[in-house]
């Protein structure tokens, strides 16, 4: 009964490390530039939430909707002025970009801000729903299921719309794509600002079970970047999967190993599926 | 006769050396002026990252103090010296702790530095104050503090095994009859502080002969408690004692009334006991225990001013880095010098309890030889309409203890 209780917790809580490493990895896929400052947009869209929820009462899983706005203009800002300046240049130089991306975002929310940390009230943050003995957390279980529209949404976007077409056309082969008549510059903004949005939209949806503060992203940077590589770096359906595979892991490691080891568990787990399977999970090699 | 020539020449070299003259007759008693007007004190605090809530709240105490030490004409002794903080980020990360230490020391003169709140950062500042003789006073928890044979270091409050031996000894008062409690649960966070406590309850269950059931650690910034709750759950713990900062305590409340469990909660200080734990729970907060270091209704006379100033209740940290500015203000009276070593053996040498000195639980401060202080006294507090109030020991409550509604 334990371990059934662990695995549907680890399954609710893997749903919004997925939708926020589908951002991450749409990113890599698309635009090919490794976005370390992307959990700073999971900060900035736990602030918009919190902000609409103090000032406008929104609740955050609607307030959601407006961290994946603000997030996605800002995406679309910087991917257009500072992105797309070194997207030939040497991994270097994009790796300092991103890096420096995300020291002046944290900072310069530490000065907006403040460094206090910010709760909301909702009603439905202390109930859960009780299946048999199994209980689920009713935060958790409400922002797996945003976490679950948001992800199929941006499935329908990217396989129905033209512009959804013209994203994965790019990420094929940016030159054929090109060719064809597709901006490619238009598509990078728009997939920069699909991606971080994306995650903006988890840092909304996780505010009723964690508190907004400016230094958050730490804490989801290393479980993003684990869940985008287990999965394959580029692949939104590996994106899903490494998410929850991360949840589970971290859900269930806790039942035999003590809380301090729930990482790692998770990180024996990825030093062995990067040794045997370097290309993740889902993608095939080469 | 002066030719036109050389008189210029003359004048000109008088010119010079009365500047010369002017400029050391400025800046000698200037200088004198400005030791005698100003005492520099540290203060290392964590502004930002896990504990910036914390950090912030330490700071209010200790402009509150200064200020009122200052208004009331300083520091007598050395010719109504003013007390100037030099305030310090120390982040939540101890090897910056211990850099940002480092620095300000070099930089500033000071006579004294206050810190860190927690106490893996003021184990990382202790290290620096010792090499360079500067006292340090702090109200972190951990045992190790003052256990290393340190002659700078000055602990207000009650170690951390202390606390946590009173977390459960006065909990097994007020919650029920000592000898009714079999099993209880401990949850802490795997920092020097958490450790330092559990350690103290662990050894009070021991000798009360209760059995801990679940006996769990878990990291700082951890972001999903449920499996501890579901262990817990599991458990038929009759009582538990979390130890944890502001963030894992929200999230353990909040889990624990999801699953509907109704153990008493006992907390062991910081995050249970600050005016964000009720902001954040609203009615959830109602009737948990905690233990405290300090509390403000010990002396309201002195802890209003801060709600005046600050809009909240004065937490306990802000409470005692308060004490530690009394203290030093008056340990400065007594050593009539501005030298770290004097201040030193200041502390050391007598009882303080004049002013904000005597706001600390127990009515003062005397540091015995280690450095900590033989005065302080632990209170278990509870909230009650999103106020703290004293419920324990008997000599100190303000007030009953209240049940679950």
């Amino acid at each position: 009964m334990q371990f059934l209780q662990a695995l549907v917790d680890g399954i609710l809580l893997g749903g919004v490390y997925a939708v926020i490493s589908i951002g991450l990895t749409l990113v890599f896929g698309v635009v090919s530039i490794v976005n370390f400052a992307q959990a700073e947009f999971l900060m900035v869209g736990m602030f918009v939430a919190y902000f609409a929820w103090k000032l406008l009462g929104l609740d955050p899983l609607l307030g959601s909707l407006l961290s994946f706005a603000v997030a996605f203009v800002l995406g679309v800002l910087t991917q257009k002025y500072l992105i797309n300046r070194v997207l030939k240049a040497p991994a270097v130089a994009q790796i300092f970009l991103t890096v420096g991306l995300l020291i002046v975002m944290e900072n310069l929310a530490l000065i907006l801000f403040g460094s206090e940390f910010r709760s909301v009230q909702t009603p439905y943050q202390m109930t859960a729903l009780a299946i048999g003995p199994i209980l689920l957390s009713a935060p958790y279980l409400l922002a797996f299921v945003v976490a679950s529209i948001a992800g199929l949404a941006l499935w329908w976007v990217l396989k129905k719309t033209w512009w959804g077409m013209a994203v994965r056309a790019t990420a094929q082969d940016p030159m054929a794509a090109r060719l064809s008549g597709i901006s490619t510059h238009r598509v990078h903004q728009l997939a920069f600002g699909l991606g971080v949005g994306m995650t903006a939209l988890g840092g909304g949806i996780i505010l009723p079970y964690l508190t907004a503060s400016t230094t958050v992203g730490a804490q989801f940077s290393v479980l993003m970047f684990t869940a985008v590589v287990l999965g394959g770096l580029g692949s939104v359906i590996g994106a899903v999967v490494g998410g929850v595979a991360v949840g589970v892991i971290q859900s269930l490691s806790s039942l035999v190993l003590p809380m301090q080891l729930q990482n790692l568990a998770l990180f024996a787990i990825f030093i062995l599926v990067l040794a045997v399977r370097p290309e993740g999970l889902l993608k095939r090699a080469g | 006769m002066k030719t036109p020539q050389q008189a210029i020449r003359r004048g000109r070299r008088d010119f010079v050396a009365g500047l010369g003259a002017a400029a050391l007759a400025a800046s000698l008693p200037g200088r004198a002026l400005a030791a005698a007007s100003e005492v520099n004190v540290g203060v290392i605090l964590p502004l930002s990252g896990a504990n910036a809530q914390f950090g912030i709240n330490s700071r209010q105490g200790l402009e509150l103090a200064a200020d009122e030490i200052n208004a009331a004409g300083g520091i007598k002794a050395l010719g109504g010296a003013k007390l100037k903080l030099i305030i310090a980020d120390a982040t939540s990360q101890p090897t910056t702790a211990a850099t940002v230490a480092q620095r300000l020391i070099t930089q500033n003169r000071c006579v004294a530095i206050i810190g860190a709140y927690a106490s893996s950062l003021t184990l990382a500042v202790s290290e620096v104050t010792e090499r360079r003789g500067i006292p340090l006073l702090t109200m972190s928890f951990s045992d190790v503090l003052t256990e290393r044979g340190f002659k700078h270091i000055f602990q207000v409050v009650s170690k951390g095994s202390v606390l946590g031996q009173a977390q459960y000894d006065y909990a097994a008062s007020v919650v029920a009859g000592a000898s009714e409690i079999k099993k209880i649960a401990l949850l802490y966070e795997d920092t020097a502080y958490g450790t330092s406590q559990a350690v103290g309850v662990r050894n009070a269950a021991k000798a009360a002969g209760a059995q801990i059931v679940l006996d769990e650690a878990y990291p700082l910034g951890i972001t999903d408690v449920t499996p501890l709750i579901s262990k817990l759950r599991g458990s038929d713990a009759q009582i538990v004692f979390p130890i944890s900062y502001l963030n894992d305590s929200l999230l353990i409340i909040r889990v624990m009334r999801q699953q509907r469990l109704t153990v008493p909660v006992v907390g062991g200080a910081a995050g249970y006991v600050i005016p964000d734990f009720a902001k954040a729970l609203g009615q959830y907060a109602q009737a948990v225990l905690s233990i405290a270091p300090a509390n403000y209704d010990q002396a309201p006379e002195y802890t209003e001013r801060y709600r005046k100033r600050f809009g909240t209740f004065m937490p306990h940290e802000a409470l005692e880095h308060a004490v530690c500015a009394g203290v030093l203000a008056q340990a400065l009276e007594v050593a009539a010098s501005d030298k770290p070593e004097a201040v030193s053996k200041a502390l050391r040498a007598q009882k303080y309890d004049q002013g904000w000195a005597g706001v600390m639980s127990g009515g003062g401060v005397h540091f015995d030889a280690n450095g900590l202080n033989t005065m302080a006294q632990p209170i278990m507090v509870q909230w009650q309409d999103n106020e703290l109030v004293s419920v324990w020991p008997q000599a100190l409550a303000k007030g009953r203890v209240i049940s679950a509604a």
